[in-house]
């Protein structure tokens, strides 16, 4: 782990800066708060000898080794407020609203914050795009903020300068740019659909009218658009409702886990991933917008088929998944057009002839027809626009409710690679005075037959504005390191058009710059900040504003929910051009790749590689293969077998000329004759933690074969590389753990195998005693129908419950401290591994209520607590381990070693100081988040007076519930009947993990559901 | 005894070891025995001595704060100080504005009062030091006691007796477990949960009704405190 | 007739080979027997002890290491968080348990063969349980913690041990067995250090060992005691060879996980723990009896006795095996068939197989008498033994955890340097203090070898006169 900058970075402003009112607001709404929470850090309570240790911190550290009680350390010191901000109450957590954005598309966050420290993200309840649940990559910002990798300065030419100077450099720019309009200053941007942005984007054309925007990512949109133009004419925005969706064929569409929406894809297919609807959910689908499409019990699941080449999360979850290579759906959608769309057939035949007479497509088509507005057809972004306008047809053909239309709300609605291939031209043409790139590593996220780093060698002043020093900054004349999404003021877009406000949580720790203060640089507002821009941006009154009373109020309520008042979506239904798609299709002729096809795909953990840095989220299992740190080369057994090749074995991988080494792994259910790649790994840029982890694919991409349909080959090394696989073994050796059903055996409740893991035993034991005096036995339920294995729970966990990173190597010896592990099987579909089904199933303790660890702890450091907790006392565990092993569910986890040795500053600042961090040597566990549910407790029970009254179902949220998306997980007390979770453990799919030991688990899972396609069985 | 002239015994034992260091090794013996019983009490009681505990040591804190002065002559009532202890986990410490409200008219020139202007006057936090400091895994919170009936006094002793603030109980786990275990003689009727003078002339029936009214109970699970 | 018949002798293959060979009187055995302590040791010794003491060395760097930097510098992980540790801990204390079986047990059934070798096994019981008591405290995360946690000491946190758990039994059961080992060796040892004061020359010597003989005289008065004092001992200590193991045994036998949860345990673990303990003396004896010139106490006959109880104990182990996979088969649990397969067949089949060799096929060559005669054979045999039971330990510890419930949860073992260090560094330990006791202390016990010689004399007079 890297140790921290010894030029030790002001992580909080100075008494100076705060009182001479050095970017000081103005009565600004909402800042008030920030700067009391920026200055001095969680004053109370903090130990002034070392101000930016936390005390829970360093007193475990000490209790580690001290709590014997035989030292006598010096007195603590307490810094109070010298003028306490408003509402700041030391040792109360307070939560703001704000909101980040991945692909230019905004999510609506709610940020605990204490004593002016964010230390847990969750979803905004009132943001659409969120409501409350999260995903991986923004409960991560949590530990990205914090990042003591991040660039700290702004550098010229790599030497140390400052924000001033640049400022300067800018303003005299400008006026030189005055003479041709600015004709010559290029801004390269991420994708981006920020009003702020836009606003900004306005005002810099105002002193610059002829300066030019472009956008570009390495993992872009423009297909979507690119095919609604083909289909509809027209570029749109395209939505899902799959709410409404009762048959869905993904093609090489991962869209539960990728997308600007796949947080609420998750929600409304999980909510139809289940026989019938339950508990809250049924209550909530009898009425409102759902009673229209709301079919009868029978037909409230969906189906899911899927067609792609390595196993996604969304592949997981199949009924039926058909595996191919990626160049090969376009033949499938064309096939499936064929059947569909009665006046295209003849346009496609050629390309359909391969999947022509396929026994697959025909059943897909004649569901998908079938349920005709229920259905739909989604293709994922990997896929050409072909496919999309197919797809886009399909549905048009079908009137399905599923799929919607908008105007796009992207800036820029063509981000691909094409935009780099332009600014070289103009680069080598002299046609390029000033790049502005705010887009993310463009010289490492380029395919490879585009020399962008060349081209700016040849522009004369190149400015780079990042989190990091990546390795474009190296390239650039100007570093400007980059506030994080939780330092700075903007806003963003969610796919649905909602806008919603970003706030700072904490002032820049690395005097990172605001984007609104960059582009306001060029927009001749150098001195004003992006907080009076952005009102500024929004202060042009709306109706909302003035039934608000005007803009501060407006403003202070905006700020407070987080979100503008929502506008519907604007929905367009715009008209099929069959023939404008056959005409496109008719040349296309599909010739095979021989040999072997290289795909690449998204990674699920560091996206395109912006999150390399993030350590929670390199140590996050890959939900498929449970990989850690670095990306493998997927592989199909049979291919494997073929070939002589074995996991772990590191290959050469040569793609017309460009070569490199990765390690395989051999995943049960990828294509044959295809081996898959994640992008993202392989960095050579200045983040510690990314560099040289993995390998990188963007050195063997291409723009003409972005993702898929260029020919590679694999040559033996001899070496091999242990992975860091959370999960080595993958059978379930028929044991049962982990329950599926069919959804006709659910409807006639014949579940046999759930029945043999359930109801009492004979046993010498009597039942628990309840001697909670509220009566509370809290509980849990885990739905593995809607489970999706996204991996959002375990960094929800990581979050809350301050567990450390361990690093590759301590996970090669099996020594990941991950409270909540998500546990993946392969069933083996007859017998054979090619088509192996997927179940996945998270294990945390269970809370046994006869539990097997308590029983052998020889100093009592895990004991019961009166409200059948499975309690684990960090500062009394002396760590025999013995629990461990007496766990039958293998869900403790110990400190072999002092983890936080590895956390340095920053990092520190990220703990919750309700959670005790473990020492050395102590065994610690998943406890249901007792610390949420103490504090829930007090909270009731100090009402009216101290009175008190009981805590109502609901009200205790453990982080991984909260995370959750597709409300796979209710926690709840068993004493109340009408509780959720006492709902769950009645359901006729409710079992008891390794029931047979008579541990009597608190934590009950729901059986799996399949909804099989009778033709397809 | 006889012994046999030719046996090597009879020239050298008694040089060896004359009688008396028989004596010498029993009183040895003994002295061990003694001394590890003395060693095993002396352990006891320093740990539940105010030596380990430091109950009872008056803290010198960077202001000559004197709550004699404060609580007992004027009557000031904890809360409008230690503004959080009905709300949060922590009672909170004012902020020095606070000091300065009143003292900003009376003592104003006071040299007592010249570290609170300072702190007024640069910004700078005064630097008080903890009396009462748990161990960071232990998790207390003043609102969940506060309110229930649980008095100041009946933790801090009468710091409005105190010059210097100290330590009144030993505070260690078993005195927590104490009244954990059976709260009622520790419990007050909400009006008086600041006084510094509130004696029960029955603690048992008023600490039982409080009880029932609040419906405080026993809470003796580890994750009670520790999480 | 009768008499003629009384007459005829006995022949030879039939008579019992005696326990003291040669011509012996009490001053032939004095000299003889504490030549090794008045001789200078020689190069021979320096060189063994240059050996041990290093490992020992290591030892000690092992274990400062370990402190700093935290049990991670071992090899254990999740699932498998027991290993090496455990394993040697269990081993040692087995190994420690012939000195008891042989002081007491075999004392109270008045087996004169155990005369010459008790010391011996007394004093290996001593060590061994010294290298295992380092286990349990090391292995624990926070010992500094675990040292007083798990003494049942009145406290301010009124908190008390789990006497639910073994571990905690352990701690009782160790130390007891240690304490009685200890005063058993030194009771027994009194005599002889009387006769080393008396027959040493320099005067410090004389002191030294004239305070530890605490002031013996040889009176009527002392022997009386000193029999008392011994079989008492004798009684107490008894008890403790089939506790110690049953518990330590119960450290496996009351967790839940297939491999460990099964009710054989205690007895298994006793007899493997006396098979192994005479497997040791035996291997510690031979070269001993050669280098020191003791073969006229140390005869072929102690030999031959032991060899035959290592075959009795290694048929009990065997016994033990075949019950426990019986009862695990008949359970018809998958999980504890599924641990049987994985023994047998998984990836540590290998540690299975060899100890099936070790421990229940290789001692059978004890059959033949013309085996346990040959000391080369007797030495690899009790070597290999010694190897079986280590395995054992490894395959019901490791084996057993690598693969238990959850096939998610899985996952492979591989020993650390640190790990072998804390092995060999035992045995360093364990080789050092044998040597210097073998050096300071009468290897066998004197007074005891003369009392055996006169009852033996005894014995014959009365055969002379019986005709």
């Amino acid at each position: 782990m890297p140790q921290i900058d010894p030029t030790k970075p002001r992580f909080w402003r100075s008494v100076e800066d705060f009182t001479s009112g050095a970017d000081r607001p103005k009565a600004a709404h909402g800042y008030p708060e920030l700067v009391g929470r920026e200055f001095p850090v969680g004053a109370t309570e903090i130990d002034g000898a070392t101000r930016r240790d936390f005390l829970k911190l360093v007193g475990l550290t000490a209790a580690g080794t001290m709590a014997a009680g035989c030292m006598r350390n010096p007195p603590e010191r307490i810094l109070p407020y010298v003028r306490q901000p408003a509402d700041i109450r030391p040792g109360i957590p307070l939560h703001y609203a704000t909101s980040t954005s991945l692909g230019g598309y905004g999510i609506g966050l709610l940020v605990t914050s204490r004593e002016g420290r964010p230390i847990k993200v969750e979803g905004n309840p009132d943001h659409p795009a969120s409501f409350g649940a999260s995903g991986t990559f923004e409960q991560a910002l949590a530990y990205g903020v914090y990042d003591p990798q991040r660039g700290k300065h702004v550098k010229r030419k790599g030497e140390l300068s400052g924000w001033k100077s640049f400022k300067a450099d800018v303003i005299s720019r400008l006026e030189a740019a005055k003479a041709d309009n600015g004709k010559k200053i290029l801004f390269l941007d991420g994708p981006t659909a920020s009003p702020f942005d836009g606003w900004l984007r306005k005002q810099v054309g105002k002193t610059l009218p002829e300066a030019k925007f472009v956008t570009f990512t390495s993992v872009d949109r423009d297909a979507v658009f690119d095919g609604t133009e083909l289909a509809f004419g027209q570029r749109l925005e395209t939505r899902f409702d799959f709410d409404k969706a009762r048959v869905v064929l993904a093609l090489d569409d991962d869209f539960l886990e990728s997308g600007p929406d796949r947080l609420v894809h998750a929600r409304d297919f999980a909510r139809h991933r289940v026989p019938a609807p339950d508990g809250a959910e049924g209550a909530a689908s009898l009425g409102g917008d759902d009673a229209k499409t709301r079919p009868s019990a029978g037909e409230w699941m969906n189906r899911l088929y899927v067609a792609e080449c390595a196993y996604s999360v969304t592949g997981g979850q199949a009924d039926h998944r058909l595996r191919v290579r990626g160049s090969d759906i376009i033949c499938l959608a064309a096939a499936l057009y064929a059947r569909l769309v009665p006046d295209g057939a003849a346009d496609v035949a050629a390309l359909a002839a391969p999947y022509k007479d396929s026994k697959w497509v025909a059943a897909v088509a004649k569901d998908l027809s079938s349920r005709g507005a229920q259905a739909v057809v989604t293709v994922g972004t990997r896929q050409p626009a072909e496919v999309h306008a197919l797809a886009a047809a399909i549905n048009a053909t079908l009137k399905s409710e599923v799929v919607e239309y908008g105007r796009p709300l992207l800036l820029d609605t063509k981000s691909g690679s094409s935009t780099l291939k332009d600014i070289v031209a103009q680069a080598n043409a002299g046609q390029i005075d000033t790049l502005v790139i705010t887009a993310w590593n463009p010289v490492y996220a380029a395919p490879s037959d585009i020399a962008f780093a060349d081209a700016l060698t040849k522009i004369p002043n190149v400015v780079y504005y990042g989190q990091f020093e990546d390795e474009t900054s190296v390239h650039a004349h100007w570093f400007i390191p980059a506030a994080h999404d939780l330092e700075s003021w903007g806003d963003s877009t969610s796919i649905d058009g909602t806008v919603a406000i970003q706030q700072p949580l904490i002032a820049p720790l690395f005097d990172g710059v605001q984007r609104g203060e960059l582009f306001g640089a060029f927009a001749g507002m150098p001195d004003s900040t992006a907080h009076e821009l952005l009102r500024e941006a929004h202060s042009q009154t709306s109706a909302d504003m003035t039934a608000n009373g005007g803009f501060e109020p407006w403003w202070e309520r905006v700020l407070q929910k987080g979100v503008l008042s929502p506008t519907p979506p604007d929905t367009i239904t715009p008209t099929l051009q069959t023939a404008k798609i056959g005409e496109r299709l008719r040349p296309f002729k599909f010739e095979r790749i021989e040999g072997i096809e290289i795909n690449y795909v998204v990674d699920n953990k560091v996206h395109d590689g912006r999150y390399g840095d993030n350590a929670w989220l390199q140590e996050l299992p890959e939900p498929l293969t449970k990989v850690v740190w670095g990306n493998v080369g997927m592989i199909s057994p049979a291919m494997a077998e073929k070939n002589g090749l074995a996991a772990e074995e590191i290959v050469k991988l040569t793609v017309d000329g460009r070569t490199i080494e990765v390690p395989l792994f051999v995943l049960p259910g990828h294509a044959e004759d295809s081996i898959s790649l994640a992008i993202g790994y392989g960095r050579t840029g200045g983040e510690a933690i990314a560099r040289g982890v993995g390998s990188n694919a963007n050195a063997l991409r291409t723009t003409s074969a972005p993702w898929f349909g260029s020919r590679a080959t694999l040559a033996k090394t001899g070496k091999s590389d242990r992975l860091g696989i959370t999960q080595e073994h993958w059978a379930m050796e028929g044991r049962p753990i982990a329950l599926t059903a069919e959804l006709a055996d659910v409807k006639r409740k014949h579940l046999p195998m759930v029945e043999e893991q359930n109801g009492p035993q004979p046993s010498m034991m009597d039942e628990w005693p309840n001697t909670s005096p509220e009566g509370y036995r809290w509980a849990m339920a885990i739905d593995m129908a809607k489970c999706t294995g996204c991996n959002a729970c375990i960094l929800a966990c990581e979050s809350e419950n301050n567990i450390l990173i361990v690093g590759k190597d301590q996970v090669r010896r099996g020594r990941e401290m991950h409270w909540l592990r998500v546990d993946r099987y392969f069933e083996e579909v007859d017998g054979s591994l090619a088509d192996a089904k997927v179940v996945v199933q998270p294990m945390a303790c269970v809370q046994c209520e006869k539990a097997p660890c308590e029983y052998v702890c020889p100093v009592n450091a895990t004991v019961h607590s009166d409200e059948g907790l499975n309690d684990m006392v960090y500062n009394r565990c002396v760590g025999t381990r013995y629990c461990a092993n007496n766990c039958p569910y293998k869900v403790r986890r110990f400190n072999y070693l002092n983890w936080h040795n590895s956390l340095q500053g920053t990092y520190e600042m990220k703990m919750n100081p309700d959670v005790t961090v473990r020492a050395r040597g102590v065994m610690e566990k998943c406890t249901y988040c007792v610390q949420r549910i103490e504090q829930a407790r007090i909270a009731t029970r100090t009402e009216n007076h101290g009175v008190g009254r009981v805590i109502r179902d609901g009200e205790v949220v453990t982080a991984c519930q909260q995370s959750c998306a597709s409300g796979a997980i209710s926690f709840g007390s068993l004493h109340d009947p009408k509780s959720e979770v006492s709902k769950k453990h009645a359901d006729e799919r409710a079992y008891a993990v390794l029931w047979e030991l008579n541990t009597r688990p608190r934590t009950r899972h729901l059986a799996k559901v399949r909804n099989p396609n009778p033709e397809l069985a | 005894m006889g012994l046999n002239p030719r046996s090597p015994m009879a020239t050298t034992s008694h040089v060896l070891f004359p009688r008396w260091s028989n004596h010498l090794v029993r009183a040895a013996l003994g002295a061990v025995g003694i001394g590890a019983g003395m060693l095993l009490i002396f352990a006891f009681a320093y740990f539940r001595s105010p030596l380990f505990t430091r109950q009872n040591e008056p803290i010198n804190q960077p202001v000559e704060f004197d709550h004699r002065h404060h609580v007992r002559d004027h009557g000031i009532d904890c809360r409008f100080c230690h503004t959080t202890v009905e709300k949060g986990e922590s009672a909170g410490y004012p902020p020095t504005e606070v000091c300065g409200s009143c003292h900003g008219q009376v003592w104003n020139k006071s040299p007592y009062l010249a570290t609170i202007r300072a702190s007024l006057f640069t910004n700078k936090p005064l630097e008080w030091l903890r009396v009462n400091d748990l161990r960071d895994y232990v998790y207390f919170n003043h609102s969940a006691h506060v309110n229930k009936g649980v008095g100041c006094a009946t933790c801090h002793g009468r710091v409005d007796e105190m010059a210097a603030v100290f330590k009144h109980p030993p505070m260690n786990m078993g005195w927590c477990l104490d009244c954990h275990r059976n709260p009622n003689h520790n419990l007050r009727p909400r009006e008086f949960i600041t006084s510094m003078t509130w004696k029960a002339e029955d603690p048992e029936a008023i600490g039982a009704a409080v009880a029932k009214q609040n419906n405080v109970h026993t809470r003796t699970s580890c994750s009670t405190c520790h999480r | 007739m009768s008499a003629a018949a009384a007459h005829t002798p006995v022949p030879e293959h039939l008579r019992e080979a005696p326990l003291i060979e040669g011509p012996q009187s009490d001053r032939t055995l004095t000299d003889s027997i504490l030549h090794p302590v008045w001789r200078d040791p020689g190069r021979g010794w320096w060189m063994a002890l240059a050996v041990t003491s290093t490992f020992l060395g290591i030892l000690v760097l092992c274990i400062a290491y370990l402190l700093l930097t935290g049990v991670g510098v071992w090899g254990n992980n999740s699932p498998v968080f027991w290993a090496f540790d455990i394993i040697n801990f269990v081993w040692w204390v087995g190994i420690g348990h012939a000195g008891t079986l042989i002081s007491a047990i075999l004392l109270l059934f008045q087996q004169g063969w155990r005369t010459s070798i008790n010391r011996f096994a007394e004093a290996m019981t001593l060590f061994a349980v010294i290298c295992a008591a380092i286990y349990p405290g090391l292995h624990t995360g926070r010992p500094w913690f675990a040292a007083y946690w798990l003494v049942p000491i009145p406290n301010t946190m009124d908190i008390w041990p789990n006497f639910k758990s073994p571990l905690v039994w352990d701690v009782f059961a160790i130390s007891t067995y240690f304490t009685v080992s200890l005063l058993f060796w030194y009771v027994g040892l009194i005599p002889d250090l009387a006769t080393l004061r008396d027959a040493s020359v320099s005067r410090t010597r004389r002191l030294v060992y004239g305070f530890f003989s605490l002031g013996w005289r040889g009176s009527a008065r002392h022997w009386y005691n000193w029999k008392w004092a011994y079989l008492l001992l004798a009684g107490i200590s008894t008890p403790l060879v089939l506790s110690v193991h049953t518990i330590v045994s119960f450290d496996f036998a009351t967790s839940i996980i297939p491999g460990w949860h099964t009710t054989i345990f205690p007895p298994y673990f006793v007899a493997g723990a006396v098979f192994s303990g005479f497997a040791m003396v035996l291997s510690l004896l031979i070269p001993a009896r050669h280098f020191m010139g003791l073969k006229h106490v140390l005869t072929m006959r102690h030999i031959d006795n032991m060899c035959k109880i290592i075959l009795v104990t290694g048929w009990m182990v065997t016994f033990g095996y075949i019950c426990e996979y019986f009862a695990d088969w008949y359970s018809g649990s998958i999980y504890e068939v599924g641990q049987i397969l994985v023994r047998m067949l998984g990836p540590y089949a290998w540690s299975f197989w060899l100890l099936v060799f070790c421990n229940c096929i290789v001692a059978n060559l004890f059959w033949f008498r013309s085996m346990r005669r040959n000391l080369w054979v007797v030495w690899i045999v009790a070597a290999l033994v010694n190897v079986g039971m280590w395995l054992e330990r490894f395959v019901i510890i490791v084996v057993s955890l690598h693969r238990d419930f959850m096939p998610a949860s899985w996952g492979m073992y591989y020993p650390t340097i640190i790990d072998i260090g804390m092995i060999t560094g035992t045995m360093g330990l364990f080789g050092t203090a044998f040597l210097v006791f073998l050096k300071f202390v009468p290897a066998v016990a004197l007074a005891e070898v003369k009392e055996l010689r006169y009852e033996t004399e005894l014995q014959l007079q009365h055969a002379e006169e019986a005709h």
